[in-house]
């Protein structure tokens, strides 16, 4: 393998494309606590389970998962195929929570690129695409859509091949893959 | 003397056009966005492989965007959403320069509008408009979000 892999460059998506995603996360209460507390977030819906009991004549049976967690992990899941080669993340639209995430739920994401276009530099190009997250139950719990900058293959897979082996310890040299 | 200390804003505080100047700011370290982006499988090694981020144009390993928004978002919690009720959504999210690890951000916010919930009474909708900034000034993401925001008076409902 090269440092990052060979089939996530610009040139490979294409609109209408829909990755499933190979793996699922189960969410744990650690999780939501060390991002709700690291980012200074204040509501106890995410960390006062006797509160929520009282929320909204007790809709919901726990504490929620945070919204920007869920959006992270569900990225996450998305990453390695879709952004694994990316050089910056540009924007997000239409974001979403329409069912609540509770501790030991699993997450499942799979990603529909929208469209691919030239970027203001000649070595990258634009990539928009859909972003769903479901639960273990097929219940939508994340929906956003996400714009990136990625590398070409034509400027980039190269260089990219020789990341390793221009660092490997003397003894190796001349090590080749496969 | 017990004074009992209550925290957040209802629905009729959110007057269209108000502004909020939102507490504390954050400094970024190495490791939080380290963490961040390891602990949530961000695959991408620009956040997690300082020479990679190097090759790539960065001064460093970037603080994930991701965390930038989070911790923007957080910051906002207390004045626009701690006494309400469930996050709804966000819009047109667009990142400004990129943070690095001892790069502090701060947050301000403005109601753009504000509805009352047709299905829910005693509740209304509120979105607001973030900017969440470096202490250069420089914008590092904006974004709308709206919530349920919950009215006096509606306490525990």
């Amino acid at each position: 393998m090269a440092i990052t892999g060979g089939g996530n460059y610009f040139e490979d998506f294409q609109p209408g494309q829909v990755y499933v995603h190979a793996r699922g996360r189960t969410v744990s209460e650690l999780d939501n606590y060390l991002i709700t507390l690291m980012t200074l977030n204040t509501a106890q819906a995410h960390f006062n389970r006797e509160y929520m009991a009282r929320m909204l004549e007790g809709a919901f049976p726990e504490r929620l998962v945070m919204g920007a967690v869920t959006m992270a992990m569900c990225i996450g899941l998305s990453s390695e195929d879709l952004s694994e080669n990316a050089i910056a993340d540009l924007e997000y639209t239409g974001i979403s929570f329409p069912a609540p995430v509770f501790h030991g739920d699993t997450l499942y994401a799979e990603t529909e690129v929208l469209e691919v276009r030239e970027a203001d530099r000649p070595d990258a190009g634009i990539v928009r695409c859909r972003v769903t997250g479901r639960k273990q139950d097929g219940s939508t719990v994340f929906v956003g859509e996400r714009t990136f900058l990625v590398k070409r293959r034509s400027h980039w897979q190269e260089r990219d091949g020789q990341f390793l082996s221009s660092r490997l310890p003397r003894e190796l040299r001349g090590w080749a893959e496969g | 003397m017990r004074i009992e200390v209550r925290r957040g804003n209802y629905y009729e505080d959110f007057v269209e056009g108000r502004r909020f100047f939102h507490h504390w700011g954050r400094t970024f370290t190495l490791q939080d966005t380290l963490t961040f982006s390891t602990l949530t499988q961000q695959h991408n090694p620009l956040y997690f492989n300082e020479e990679y981020a190097r090759y790539l144009g960065y001064q460093g390993v970037p603080v994930n965007p991701l965390l930038v928004f989070a911790t923007v978002l957080g910051l906002t919690v207390e004045d626009l959403s701690e006494a309400g009720g469930p996050f709804l959504g966000v819009d047109d999210l667009r990142f400004g320069v990129p943070v690095y690890p001892g790069d502090t951000v701060y947050a301000v916010s403005e109601v753009v509008s504000r509805r009352e919930s047709r299905s829910r009474p005693g509740w209304g909708i509120v979105e607001w408009r973030t900017v969440g900034f470096n202490q250069r000034g420089e914008v590092v993401v904006q974004y709308r979000r709206r919530n349920l925001a919950r009215m006096r008076g509606a306490e525990g409902r």
